[in-house]
């Protein structure tokens, strides 16, 4: 153990014969800026459900901060700091902005099961979720149902909803997706302003996005770690090439 | 809540009071139709919030309706006589079974979780019939008697008390249902409503909060069913059927689930109805109300709520501009 606040150790998964992750290994330090990349169908989203505990894993053992989470139930990750966002933004549409985010610090505060007690009335409730919706720059929008908001300001709501969960871990499930590319400055803004001291892993498809965030890469191909390395190494790397380009044959 | 619908969520405690207190003075022969809407609108409250703010589809309240009021029917027969206790047990006994049977039936979801809302209310529906001792089976329970409110208003043949008790209870009701809806706990039952997943991913778990949530509404359907209890004197076997667990449904979808003024304007919409129509003709009273649900259903989802906000907005708009 060399101070990783998550150390994925020999992580696998099987569907039926299929191997849809196989034997991961993979340390995060703290303040950790990681991409993961893959062709589809080399096992990210499996990959990440096992890590937040969404399915358990066949094999293998996940810790968090040195402690053994891999039995440990989804929200008692997150109790602990293991936080996810979404690919596609996953919201609760009839919700406004800051109702999100006083159901994240709620959550966060285990105050959620106060049956009798006003959320307006609860001492900083208001005034946090107020602040993270104006770090995101979505102050103007508190009170709208996240419905009606548009598509970009839905992603940077998710990161704020990441962040108000206070996370020790972060995974980012693309982030930008979705996003017109004019807007796609304005999340990577966002997450330029992440703690520094946060891990964070990000599973993205746009290069140009990963090589602009991230400072280490790894490739995930047929369920298993390919290669790691620096953004430029990673590109320049042959083999991942031909993972691309050759499942993009297979593909067609 | 915000923007149109904030009006009438705000006025409507204070509206149901002082129209229901009116209603004692201009129809004072109706006081016991009134009564059974007093009671039953809390009934309905308590399946709008499962329905309305927990997603929990329900066609088993009855269950829990019919345990509060069999419980303070047999309390008040064997045991107490004072109205607010046996409002107490029925409560008590109301959220007891909703516990139970909620932690066994709320793994499933959809229509899966619909069929054991049934199969729930069938079996309670069955063990009342069977136990004929204390509940008198299929003849029902009489001779269910409570003594004065805070031992001075007794409960009179014209029913005067009655009907304001069961007003009191439901205005008491609809208060403590705003608070639950807009505590941290409401908010977090929305959420699981809306999509369970991603509250667990903010680190909450969505089974246990409708498991508390079902509890809470099984003590107001208990409250509802032990008011009924007291103020009518009996208990039949149709307060546990299963025709009455959809008659709150339909009240609740007419009105507007997910807002606590939907379940009072359906029920009193619905009842109102009822009481006019069958009157008049008998046999197809029913076909108004289906046309009725249908109407709703298709045209306006949110229910009679849904038709009252723009017209409300518009008066208050109209207001402000002449001042």
């Amino acid at each position: 153990m060399i101070g990783g606040v998550l150390e994925i150790r020999h992580l696998s998964r099987k569907f039926g014969g299929l191997d849809a992750c196989s034997d991961i290994t993979l340390y995060i330090e703290e303040g950790e800026r990681l991409a993961l990349i893959g062709p589809n169908g080399a096992g990210k989203t499996t990959f990440v459900n096992m890590v937040t505990g969404v399915l358990p894993p066949s094999g293998g053992a996940i810790h968090l901060d040195g402690r053994d989470i891999t039995r440990l139930a989804a929200p008692a990750r997150v109790k602990r700091g293991l936080v996810r966002s979404f690919q596609i933004a996953r919201l609760f549409r009839g919700m406004t902005a800051r109702e999100h985010l006083e159901l994240a610090i709620l959550e966060r505060e285990g105050k959620t099961y106060r049956v009798f007690s006003s959320v307006k009335r609860m001492a900083g409730v208001e005034d946090e979720a107020r602040t993270y919706l104006d770090e995101m720059g979505l102050g103007a929008v508190a009170e709208r149902p996240v419905g009606m908001l548009a598509y970009g300001q839905q992603r940077l709501l998710e990161i704020a909803l990441a962040l108000a969960l206070k996370p020790r871990f972060l995974i980012l499930d693309e982030p930008a997706a979705g996003v017109p590319h004019g807007e796609s400055q304005r999340i990577l803004d966002a997450l330029d302003r992440l703690p520094p001291s946060l891990a964070v892993l990000m599973v993205e498809h746009d290069m140009d996005l990963v090589s602009r965030f991230a400072r280490r890469v790894v490739v995930l191909s047929q369920g298993k770690l390919l290669c790691d390395g620096t953004p430029g190494e990673i590109m320049a790397d042959p083999r991942v090439r031909e993972v691309y380009l050759g499942v993009r044959a297979d593909a067609g | 809540m915000t923007g149109k619908g904030a009006l009438i969520d705000q006025m409507g405690v204070a509206l149901v009071a002082v129209l229901g207190v009116a209603a004692f003075f201009v129809f004072p022969e109706d006081l016991g139709f009134m009564t059974r809407i007093a009671a039953t609108a809390l009934y309905v409250l308590s399946l709008d919030l499962i329905l309305g703010y927990g997603g929990i589809p329900s066609m088993g309240q009855a269950a829990l309706f019919g345990a509060g009021a069999y419980a303070a029917g047999i309390a008040s027969i064997r045991l107490v006589q004072d109205p607010i206790v046996l409002l107490g047990i029925g409560g008590v006994v109301g959220g007891l079974v909703a516990l139970v049977t909620g932690t066994l039936i709320l793994r499933a979801r959809g229509l899966t979780l619909l069929m054991l809302t049934i199969a729930v209310g069938e079996i309670v529906r069955e063990v009342v019939n069977k136990a004929r001792d204390y509940t008198g089976g299929s003849d029902g329970l009489g001779g269910v008697s409570a003594a004065p409110v805070f031992g001075t208003f007794r409960f009179d043949m014209y029913g005067r008390t009655g009907y304001l008790f069961a007003l009191t209870v439901l205005v008491i009701g609809i208060l403590v249902a705003r608070r639950i809806v807009r505590s941290p706990f409401g908010l977090a039952c929305r959420g699981v409503k809306e999509d369970p997943l991603r509250v667990v991913a903010l680190g909450g778990r969505p089974r246990r909060y409708l498991i508390v949530m079902y509890g809470i509404s099984g003590v107001f359907a208990g409250v509802a069913g032990a008011v009924t209890a007291v103020t009518s004197g009996i208990v039949g076997l149709d307060s546990v059927s299963f025709s009455w667990s959809a008659e709150a449904l339909v009240m609740l979808v007419l009105g507007g689930a997910g807002r606590l003024c939907g379940a009072i304007i359906g029920t009193v919409g619905f009842m109102t109805i009822h009481h006019i129509l069958s009157a008049a003709d008998p046999f197809r009273w029913m076909l108004v109300i289906g046309a009725m649900l249908v109407a709703i259903v298709l045209f306006v989802p949110g229910g009679i709520v849904a038709v009252l906000d723009p017209a409300i907005a518009r008066f208050r708009k109209r207001a402000e501009a002449k001042r």
